[in-house]
This record gives structure tokens, sequence and C-alpha cells, in this order.
């Protein structure tokens, strides 16, 4: 499997890790009455500031994971992965990591230096299989 | 580079991450930099454009989840064809015309726009068995 592939499969499984980050404190302070319910109302108390983090960084890495996924099938497919696009991947994988306990404990800026990092490794990776398109037409 | 549909695909790509960096700029105005770099733990909302470009922006990267892996499973099995290449053409050319209709509020057009990207994945999808 290639390094980009790799890291794919390594951030989908830390999609799930931050599921469980997010779900546990969440699901502790909501009580499964709420959480296992059909939830038409709203939660019976806010959650706290910490759980909240954990939410919206879960949320982020949906749409980054949607746009790096994007990113490593074009690469992958069209044969342009690069030992520079593999690298990226792994820049990726470790953003995301550390994206997590900046939320959490609110490095700032930190927290949007790290996302930039992030954002700019998928796109650069995007870029590097679209040179290959505009080259070879 | 709109003549295969990796290229699309990967056009796509680029052309949401362009909306995002819209979508941040109309929330750096509304909410501030000092907001967007905190924790936000207080849940600021925008409103008018930077809101449109927020819910343009969800709707851009939902449908980028619906259709890369139908050009994933194209590719896969082989099955690129003019049919193929056209729907994603299509699919591209609808949702770069989303975008500034749902932020500059142009009724109808908008809607058109998303289904025209909708119904091209949903042909790629069966295309695709």
């Amino acid at each position: 499997m290639s390094a980009e592939l790799t890291v794919l499969a390594l951030a989908g499984l830390l999609q799930a890790v931050q599921y469980v980050l997010m779900a546990v404190p969440a699901n502790l302070e909501l009580g499964p009455g709420y959480t296992a319910g059909p939830r038409d109302d709203a939660p019976p108390r806010v959650l706290s500031a910490r759980t909240g983090r954990l939410v919206r960084a879960l949320d982020n890495h949906f749409e980054a994971l949607i746009l790096f996924t994007l990113a490593v099938v074009v690469v992958t497919l069209s044969n342009q992965a690069t030992a520079l696009t593999a690298a990226l991947a792994w820049l990726y994988l470790a953003a995301r990591v550390l994206y997590i306990p900046a939320y959490a404990f609110g490095w700032r800026p930190w927290r949007s230096v790290i996302w930039l990092v992030g954002f700019g490794s998928s796109i650069l990776i995007i870029i590097a299989a679209l040179r290959g398109a505009l080259g070879g037409a | 580079m709109l003549n295969d549909e990796l290229s699309i695909l990967a056009l796509y790509g680029l052309y949401v991450a362009i909306t995002l960096v819209l979508q941040a700029t109309g929330a750096m105005q509304q909410l501030g930099m000092g907001y967007l770099l905190s924790s936000r733990d207080e849940g600021r909302t925008a409103s008018g454009m930077a809101a449109r470009l927020e819910r343009a922006l969800w709707n851009s990267v939902s449908a980028m989840a619906l259709f890369a892996p139908a050009v994933l499973i194209l590719e896969a099995r082989g099955a690129f064809s003019d049919a193929t290449l056209m729907a994603a053409q299509v699919f591209l050319i609808a949702r770069v015309i989303y975008v500034p209709t749902y932020a500059f509020g142009v009724i109808g057009v908008r809607s058109l726009a998303w289904a025209a990207g909708f119904f091209a994945t949903i042909i790629l999808y069966l295309l695709a068995l």
C-alpha cells in the first residue's frame, strides 16, 4: 500500500478515535436517556466547553477528511504519487492529530496554524496531481 | 484539464477550497479574527452573505462526499466513457454556478444548479453499476 493510502486508512481510524473522544464525555454530560433517544428536544443541559470543542474538532475533521480523500484518490489513480505527495500526506496526518489537543486545550492561534498545515497539504497534493494532467494533456 | 474525470475531481477539490477561503473571509469580517482563532466556546453565528457562503460551503462538501466515490468506482471498474465525462463536466459547471448564486441569493438558479449537480452524480453511479 502506498504511503498516501496508508495515511488515508489511518485518517479514517483517527476519525473513529475522535468520535470516541467526543461521545464519551457527551454521553456522561447529557446522559444516555437523552443521547439514545430521538433527540426531538434541545439537550437538557449545555455541553462543557471542553466537550463542545471536541464536537467541533470532530465536525472539522469530517470536512478535512473529505477533501484529503479526494486528494489521495486523484493523486493515486492518476499515478502522480511521489515522495513529495507521500510526505504531504504524513504532514496532513500529523497536523490532524495535533489539531485535537490544540482545540481541546485552546492553543491559540496554533490550532488555526495547525489547521492550515492540514488544509495546505491536501491542496498541494491536488495541485501535484493536476500538474501531471496539465503536462500530459 | 476538463477532458478527464480525475482532473475534474481535482479541480472540484480546489473549487471547494476557494469556497472555504471566501467563507472564512466573510466570517472574519463579521465575527472577527480574534473570535475565529479562539476556541469558539460561545457560538457566534454569521448572517447575510457570510452565512450563505457557510451554507454553500457545507453543501459543496457534501456534494464532494457523494461525487468522489462515484469517480473512484468508475476508475476502478475502467468504466469511463463519453457519457461519464459529460456527466462529470455537468457536475463541475453546475457546482461552480451554485456557490455565487447562493452567495448573491439568486433564487431558482441556485436550486437548478444544485439539481443538475445532484442528478449528474446519480447518473455517474448508474453508469458505474
